[in-house]
């Protein structure tokens, strides 16, 4: 299967950038998101995954270092974690990693929603700025 | 109007205002404004908080006002004041609606008032999980709004004739004194 790589825009659209891998099972959304048209946005993306834990074995680590994201785009990333958690239901070894900045005071409470909808556990990790 | 005087107009704007705004919300006029918040209101907690409501309600204004611009992809047309003022920022942002719409937003409003923050949270998630496009997508990011700001939402409905309505929100930051 084919890599998924998209280049964020951080011009007049903030669109996160994404790298899924295929091979390494490591998912990666970084940047921003909001504005456009969001769902438009991530429908290849819950497309690419869907089709994805079909064919995958082994493990799959997703790493979500958003600096933020409106709350349309965070329908979407429910989104992607729903069908991950399907992937852990059907006995996939799952990884799922948040990164923040500390500069948002609510990430924490987002990040336990996101484990209340989906029956995920998801890891909170604190990073520097300097590192994104 | 017949002598147009903008000094006149710019004496109705009170010091306290930061930022004022009414027109087209297009995606461009989002990114330029949200910048500005970003950089240069307050200490960062305090500006990303702003920024995060000015977003919603500035998306909000884009998607469904009910009065738009045909010259910019259909964006909503509306209006958007920060002030400062007590150690405080109040961000009003108002729209026209259907007169139609006006009940159901403000029995939403009224609902997101009466929630302490768990309920919020709840309510966010309730919302977030029905499917997309359905009524009420506007609602979540009010839910957002209120849970960001910590404080209730300030809504006035002002009805302009039989069909249309002025519907505004206020929302009061409170600075952070650590």
């Amino acid at each position: 299967m084919e890599n998924l790589i998209i280049k964020g825009s951080h011009g007049d659209f903030f669109m996160p950038d994404i790298n899924f891998n295929a091979e390494s099972g490591i998912l990666e959304i970084s940047g921003e998101s909001y504005l456009e048209d969001t769902a438009k946005f991530y429908a290849p993306i819950l497309k690419w995954l869907r089709e994805y834990i079909k064919i995958a074995h082994g493990q799959i680590i997703i790493n979500i270092k958003l600096t933020y994201f409106n709350t349309s785009s965070s329908r979407s990333i429910l989104d992607i974690l729903y069908i991950i958690k399907d992937f852990e239901d059907n006995k996939g070894d799952v990884i799922v990693n948040w990164f923040y900045n500390g500069e948002d005071t609510e990430i924490e409470e987002e990040v336990e929603d996101f484990m209340i909808d989906t029956g995920l556990k998801i890891n909170l990790i604190k990073f520097d700025e300097d590192e994104m | 109007m017949k002598d147009f005087n903008l000094y006149e107009y710019d004496k109705l704007f009170s010091k306290e205002i930061q930022i004022s705004y009414k027109g087209p919300f297009d995606k461009h006029i989002l990114t330029i404004i949200g910048n500005y918040i970003k950089t240069i209101i307050g200490d960062k907690q305090t500006s990303i908080k702003l920024f995060k409501i000015f977003i919603e309600l500035a998306q909000n204004i884009s998607y469904y006002s009910s009065s738009q611009s045909k010259a910019n992809d259909n964006s909503g047309i509306g209006i958007l004041a920060i002030r400062e003022a007590d150690n405080k920022f109040y961000l009003h942002s108002g729209n026209q609606v259907k007169a139609e719409d006006v009940f159901p937003i403000l029995d939403k409003c009224e609902i997101i008032n009466s929630l302490d923050r768990e309920g919020l949270r709840e309510y966010k998630r309730q919302q977030r999980n029905l499917p997309r496009g359905e009524k009420g997508g506007a609602h979540i990011g009010l839910i957002q709004v209120a849970l960001t700001s910590a404080n209730p939402l300030d809504i006035k409905v002002t009805p302009i004739n039989d069909e249309y309505s002025f519907f505004s929100v206020t929302v009061v930051v409170n600075k952070d004194i650590d």
